[in-house]
């Protein structure tokens, strides 16, 4: 069945995105971009260019390149804010004989809504080359603010690019979507959406299967390139107060000043600090001038504040509007690039004393919410198939009293694991399983599920025998534990039911204390993995001593001795510092051994002993 | 009535049968299936992260760019009289090693200048007056290809 397309078709840019394997997902078009400029021009030889490649023939070709036709699509020719885009737009705008707009490009004039139908288009292809299949249905969303007509237009023009446009779709209403709030009741939700160009607000109620539009409010010419502009005059007036030079005069300087602007507030949504470095901006009579100045959050938040103010504002008023208060909001959701801002996302959640829904990537929310409600028209959630996940991690209990973990939590079920281990003692013949559900890396902060014996391993030093644990849970979350014993095949298990079937209050109460005990347990666990060390160290040295009694030199097996005994001494009472000297003083002594025995191995080996060389 | 009460079993059997032969047929598939997709899945991810190789080397490269850029504006701005400084052509002499790095990553010169504007590969800047209109004028950052593909379009200036 072919796909239905979620497309988010903006002011300056679009999106288009789809579901695949359960989740929405945007797709790249023909250039690799995840957005795709709202441009269209006729180039000065007549062809028609769509996208990035429109943008960038612009600035030579500004009366035929048509852009932000969103602002125009569907309106009448009389309308106040017809006439007052008219003055902002390079190109020609007109009446049409039926009262609507018309723009030109080329020699033609066309509807508004043409233009959006060759954006759409282009988006239409791209993503068909992308899916390697033909795309025929799609979900577009607009403003919550449209009216009729201009929904009738934004359809009409989904369907001169070839599309059965299913849905045409609230933007705040995808980007709760996406949040997934559709699925409570009786909650009011504010969509904060703040753009390049445009900044909406949306309250929605959600009841029973729908969502509402209480009221609507922003500004349509406020966004994101007026904080830009901002951090540019910035530097331009503290340009001109060190160096007595005017940037703005100098178009090859402003050309780099403008990435640069755009690039510093971008970093300072995560850095607290950027540097502005452009050496070689620009050059006198005297020689060339560089310009170098730090930026810090404070000082960007210092110049944009009027800005994110005056949205503040305009939130009060849509709420004042829709008679809501801040208190009867349930959810915030924040949408547009901007938003990503921290004074931004501070001043919204103190306004509404909640912290507002963000995870999602801002610029894609829309698009992506699109793609859900195409999800849910396609019937696409009732087709998968329900798998649980193991809400906790599963293991067995190993030397000292350690927490192995064989099954990660959050793994997909069935699923199976196993893994080899072995004894901890010379002739051990038995090993103990004990099955452990939790995140605590010690076994005793851990759900004890149940535990067993494997007997009869044959006596072999300490680390010889090959005992497979392995686990396996079925779709029922029943888990089957078994150690089998690779030497004699012998074998032993058990079986645990309803490992997944915590509580939820359970789960979270063991999730928690994970969390809370997270320094001790981690100090505790390397405690044990020293004293777990210098075990092994111990029961080298002395299978050494054993082995190569007549080759150790007496002084060496003095001190050799003298350290063993020092570690001893420690290993069980003293401080975890205590140990890892008395392992590293043990160790060094023991390396001394080793060299001896190896220079003595090299007097008789003779030419072979390059090559062990070489291998060491 | 013994009779009568086995062709009951049977048909119950026979009943029960034709739907355990359906449930296992539908089971077979449906793990198939999941076999299946989980393949198809491994492979798609394989080209993914391919993919996703080449995608994050073009943004690293990207980032880098303005460096050079930097290099060549001073390489523009620097009168000839100063280049003769040891000193200056020793700093100036990292552009060509960034250049050479940049090279040896796949990153290729995009030709520009007297070429025909083309918005695939060229974004305007400004415009000059000149004989042979759209034509590219002057190049005033340069653009690169990346292994053939786009990697920044060169920012120009057109005759009007």
């Amino acid at each position: 069945m072919p796909k239905i397309v979620g497309i988010d078709l903006g002011t300056t840019l679009s999106e288009i995105a789809v579901m695949e394997g359960g989740a929405a997902k945007v797709l790249e078009n023909r250039e690799g971009a995840r957005t795709t400029p709202s441009v269209v021009a006729v180039s000065k030889n007549g062809e028609i260019l769509v996208g990035i490649q429109a943008r960038r023939q612009q600035i030579t070709n500004p009366q035929n390149t048509i852009f932000q036709v969103k602002r125009l699509i569907g309106r009448r020719y009389t309308d106040a804010e017809v006439q007052r885009d008219k003055k902002l737009l390079p190109y020609e705008i007109k009446e049409a004989e039926d009262g609507g707009v018309e723009v030109k490009m080329g020699e033609k004039w066309y509807k508004p809504l043409e233009i959006s139908a060759m954006v759409l288009r282009k988006l239409k292809q791209d993503a068909e080359e992308k899916l390697g299949e033909k795309i025929t249905e799609a979900i577009i969303t607009v403003p919550a603010y449209f009216d009729d007509s201009q929904r009738k237009a934004t359809k009409s023009a989904g369907e001169i690019a070839g599309f059965e446009v299913k849905r045409v779709l609230n933007e705040p209403t995808a980007a709760a979507l996406a949040y997934g709030l559709d699925k409570q009741k009786n909650e009011r939700i504010i969509v904060y959406d703040f753009g390049g160009g445009t900044f909406d607000i949306s309250i929605l109620e959600v009841s029973k299967d729908t969502i509402e539009v209480k009221g609507t409010g922003g500004d349509t010419h406020l966004g994101g390139e007026d904080f830009d502009q901002k951090v540019m005059d910035w530097i331009i007036a503290e340009f001109q107060k060190d160096q007595g030079i005017d940037l703005s005069k100098d178009p090859l300087a402003l050309q780099r000043l403008k990435e640069t602007a755009e690039k510093a507030k971008v970093e300072l949504s995560t850095a607290l600090e950027t540097e502005i470095n452009l050496p070689f901006i620009t050059s006198d009579a005297s020689g060339p001038r560089h310009l170098l100045y730090k930026l810090t959050r404070a000082q960007l938040e210092g110049l944009v504040r009027e800005y994110i103010d005056r949205s503040l504002e305009l939130v009060k008023q849509t709420l004042k509007e829709a008679n809501v208060t801040p208190q009867d909001i349930n959810e915030v959701v924040l949408v547009g690039g901007q938003t990503r801002m921290p004074a931004m996302q501070e001043a919204v959640k103190q306004l509404f004393n909640k912290e507002p829904n963000k995870s999602l990537n801002p610029d894609e929310v829309v698009a992506m919410g699109a793609a859900i409600q195409a999800g849910i028209l396609q019937g696409d959630v009732r087709d998968v198939l329900l798998l649980d996940v193991t809400p906790l991690s599963l293991g067995i209990e190993t030397l000292g009293g350690v927490n192995t973990v064989l099954i990660q939590k959050n793994t997909t079920i069935p699923t199976a694991k196993s893994q080899v281990f072995s004894t901890a003692a010379d002739n051990q013949t038995s090993v103990e399983v004990h099955v452990v559900q939790g995140e605590r890396p010690m076994a005793e902060g851990n759900k004890s599920l149940g535990r067993f014996v494997l007997e009869g391993i044959a006596p072999a030093p300490r680390g010889v025998p090959q005992v497979e644990v392995s686990f396996d849970i079925d779709a029922n979350g029943i888990l089957s534990v078994t150690a089998k014993d690779k030497a004699t095949g012998k074998s032993q298990s058990i079986r645990i039911e309803g490992s997944t079937g915590l509580s939820k209050e359970e789960v979270e109460r063991l999730k928690k204390e994970a969390e809370l005990h997270e320094e001790e347990d981690k100090k505790k666990h390397e405690f044990i993995e020293t004293r777990n060390n210098a075990d092994t160290l111990l029961y080298t040295a002395e299978k050494t001593f054993k082995d190569m009694a007549e080759k150790i030199p007496a002084d060496m097996k003095k001190e050799v001795e003298d350290k063993v005994e020092a570690l001893k001494k420690v290993k069980d009472s003293g401080t975890m510092e205590a140990v890892k000297e008395a392992v590293e003083q043990l160790s060094q002594a023991l390396q001394k051994i080793g060299s001896q025995l190896y220079q003595q191995g090299e007097q008789k080996g003779g030419e072979s002993s390059e090559q062990d060389k070489s291998q060491g | 009535m013994s009779r009568f009460y086995n062709s009951m079993d049977e048909e119950k059997f026979k009943k029960e049968l034709e739907e355990l032969k359906k449930e296992k047929d539908e089971y077979l598939a449906g793990w198939q299936r999941a076999r299946a997709d989980f393949i198809n899945y491994k492979k798609e991810e394989m080209e993914r992260i391919g993919g996703l190789i080449e995608y994050s080397q073009a943004g690293f490269l990207l980032k880098l760019l303005p460096l050079l850029d930097t290099v060549e504006y001073a390489e523009r701005i620097i009168p000839p009289d100063m280049k003769e400084d040891k000193n200056v052509q020793g700093f100036l002499q990292i552009g060509n090693q960034l250049r050479e790095f940049l090279k040896s990553q796949g990153v290729q010169e995009l030709k520009a200048e007297q070429e025909k504007f083309n918005p695939e590969f060229h974004e305007a800047v400004g415009e000059v007056e000149g004989e042979k209109q759209g034509t590219v004028e002057e190049v005033v950052e340069k653009g690169y290809l990346l292994r053939g593909k786009l990697l920044r379009p060169a920012k120009v200036k057109v005759i009007k």
